[in-house]
């Protein structure tokens, strides 16, 4: 389905299988995404796209299916062999702890610890406050979230841009090849939307493979460099954003393929 | 004149509680409502009505204050580990249950010729082991904690009643006696208090200057200053008090130094991190690759253990272990209501164990006091039940923004 002139795909998944009960929602599909690629997934709601990005972030654990990172078979059974394998996760509904600081939020699950207290198991070793407001600094500061004041601010008490952005500056700080944008900017005023759109394009400069899902299609036209849709849990087609056209993703998206077009690439 | 300046009284106080200090306020506030009650008021009234011919020192005597706090001790033991599982957003209703089961083996095993140390240390073990048990089910087995606290309530009841018979048993062990009976000399006393306060006051004063070098924000002087100060005065005036009446008695020094470990290791550790985190959203827990089942029966572990210690406790203090010292009365209400009045949260991720041992002070001073002016058991169970509805109520509206939600 995808065109000869496709650059070799880092991360890519064969056949997943995913179901919840009696509701199928994978039903076999194929996705992969490149190095230094921007890869936008799309689909009606209900497609099964965020449940794919959980396959591949570990989030769930698929009932059929292969994983590959860079043509090697690797597992994906959890959110930390996913970590591990350099996959990074922006959720659609965040998975922030509203509870915690910007801060902690920031470093949940990879908290830094102080040195030299080697002889606890790493769970009881002292955390590093500090290193965790400077990074949380700098990575707030680098999606040039304004508004803003602290990074001591409970994420309960922000408002859902903040959040947003938030939830993105955990997966872009994070050491990572992939990085999973699950509708990044529906909460996000106009100018934070051009900052996250800034920032997807910066990652596909530094050779990052970025997956980016979205239900605006200028945004999709916009940064992405190939267009994945799915349908009632079935890929329906991957197109080149440079040889297609909005309408024609809308269509694909809501009726299928036409069979005039199924040669499209 | 300024806008800012009229800021209504409830937004100033809901101000106050988002600072580092503002999780006391409530409960200071209760405890220094029935102190005062108790303290001053009454006997004025006393003085006032005739019905004492001079002003009574009599709950806020150094010897009154010296039971309060044992009498509380206990209560603030347990406290201190529910409030490990309530961060979790579980609860355990077997805590006091598992206390009692633990103390009764304790007074068995040293009347069987254990010594005193190596019967702590198993009972200790055990009652990990128990509350271990239970948060296995829990976390692994997927049944809620409510249930399963519940049925081990039933069961180490039942247990409790098994290991003694007669529902009595005297311990006369030196050893376990002597945690409640073991008093720091005065000096000591409050060379240990001094050391505290200095150990604050450093660990404090080294953030800020690392935060200033860092370029991160810090807090205002005065804020940091005052917290030190607040710390240093209510260190030392409880230990001159309690040394007024006796002396320090050992285990205050081993309850306050229990609670600052566990204090450290949920608010300064990647593990009490996952604890905060758990208990505010356990699916992004999961999703950012923390062991959530482990971290929850650890939590279960923890307050099986702080129950065994206040098993430990009790025995040490009444001289004897009872049933309804323990498993049959009121002191697992007494224990979550402490950890709730501190301002825990019941639905997780909120809350301190300092702020429980704060609460079983309150939960005690009130049962004190009203022993004091004759109240009838009926009495001390009505007003527990409004200070506990009152303690939730000034939380829930001092929380403002996030009361409606949770
Ligand atoms: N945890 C779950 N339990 C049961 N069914 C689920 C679960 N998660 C997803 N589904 C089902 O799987 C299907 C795909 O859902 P998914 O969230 O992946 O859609 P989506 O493409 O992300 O939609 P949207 O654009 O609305 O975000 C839906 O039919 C949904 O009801
Ligand atoms: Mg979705």
């Amino acid at each position: 389905m995808v065109g000869r002139s496709a650059p070799p795909a880092h991360l890519a998944v064969r056949g997943i299988h995913k179901r919840f009960g009696g509701v199928h929602a994978l039903k076999g599909v194929d996705f992969e995404v490149a190095r230094g690629e921007v890869m936008a997934l799309v689909g009606d709601n209900g497609a099964g796209k965020s449940t794919l990005m959980k396959v591949l972030a570990g989030a769930l654990t698929a009932d059929e299916g292969q994983f590959f990172l860079d043509d090697r078979p690797v597992g994906v059974n959890s959110p930390n062999d996913a970590a591990a394998l350099g996959i990074q996760i922006v959720y659609q509904d965040l998975a922030l702890c509203e509870n915690l600081d910007v801060a902690a939020n920031l470093s949940l699950g990879t908290e830094p610890v102080k040195p030299g207290w080697g002889f606890l198991p790493r769970l009881l070793r002292p955390l590093d406050e500090l290193e965790m407001e400077v990074r949380a600094r700098s990575a707030i500061d680098r999606l040039e979230v304004r508004t803003l004041q602290s990074v001591r601010a409970k994420v309960g008490g922000l408002s859902g841009g903040q959040r947003q952005a938030i939830a993105i500056a955990r997966a872009v700080g994070a050491q990572s090849t992939v990085v999973m944008l699950d509708e990044p900017t529906a909460a996000l005023g106009v100018a934070q939307t051009r900052q996250v759109l800034e920032v997807v394009k910066r990652m596909r400069e530094t050779g990052h493979a970025v997956v980016y899902i979205s239900h605006n299609m200028r945004d999709i036209f916009e940064v992405s460099d190939r267009i994945c849709v799915l349908r009632h849990g079935s890929n329906v087609a991957t197109y080149r954003t440079a040889d297609t056209n909005p309408d024609e993703i809308v269509v694909a998206m809501t009726r299928g393929l036409d069979p005039s077009t199924s040669d499209a690439a | 004149m300024q806008p800012d300046a009229r800021l209504s009284l409830l937004d100033r106080f809901r101000a106050l509680r988002r600072t580092q200090f503002g999780t006391f306020v409530p409960v200071l506030f209760a405890l220094a409502v029935i102190w005062g009650y108790f303290g001053l008021v009454m006997p004025l009234y006393d003085l006032a009505t005739g019905a004492a011919d001079s002003f009574r020192v009599i709950f806020l005597s150094p010897r009154n204050i010296y039971n309060l706090f044992m009498q509380s001790s206990v209560i603030a033991t347990l406290a201190v580990g529910i409030t490990v599982v309530l961060l979790l957003g579980d609860i355990d209703l077997s805590a006091a249950a598992t206390a009692g089961v633990c103390a009764a083996l304790l007074g068995v095993l040293v009347l069987a010729g254990v010594p005193g140390w190596l019967a702590c240390l198993i009972v200790m073990a055990i009652g990990t082991l128990m509350g271990l048990a239970q948060g296995l089910l829990v976390a692994y087995v997927g049944i809620p904690a409510f249930v399963v606290t519940l049925a081990g309530l039933l069961g180490f009841q039942g247990l409790m009643q098994k290991i003694l018979p007669t529902g009595n048993l005297n311990v006369s062990d030196p050893f376990v006696r002597g945690f409640a009976r073991v008093l720091i000399p005065d000096l000591w006393g409050v060379a240990l208090g001094i050391v505290v306060v200095a150990l604050f006051a450093y660990g404090s004063l080294r953030k800020q200057m690392k935060r200033r070098a860092r370029g991160l924000e810090i807090d205002s002087p005065l804020a940091l200053w005052g917290q030190v100060f607040l710390f240093g005065v209510i260190v030392i005036s409880v230990i001159l008090t309690l040394n007024a009446y006796r002396s320090l008695p050992l285990l205050l020094v081993l309850l306050v130094g229990i609670t600052g470990l566990l204090g450290w290791i949920t608010t300064s550790t990647p593990f009490g991190r996952a604890l905060f985190a758990v208990g505010g959203n356990a699916e992004s827990a999961r999703r950012v690759g923390m062991k959530v089942k482990r971290i929850r029966a650890a939590g279960f572990g923890i307050v099986g253990l702080m129950a065994a210690i206040g098993g430990i406790f009790g025995a040490s203090r009444y001289g004897s272990v009872s049933y309804t010292a323990f498993a049959g009365g009121s002191l697992l209400l007494e224990a979550i209501g402490a950890a709730v009045i501190g301002g825990t949260s019941l639905f997780g991720g909120r809350g301190s164990v300092w702020n429980a041992i704060l609460g079983a002070l309150v939960i005690g001073s009130l049962g004190n006091g009203l022993d004091l002016t004759g109240a009838s058991a009926a009495d001390k169970l009505m007003v527990s039940g409004a200070i506990l509805l009152l303690a939730v109520a000034i939380d829930a509206v001092s929380r403002g923004d996030s009361a409606g939600s949770r």
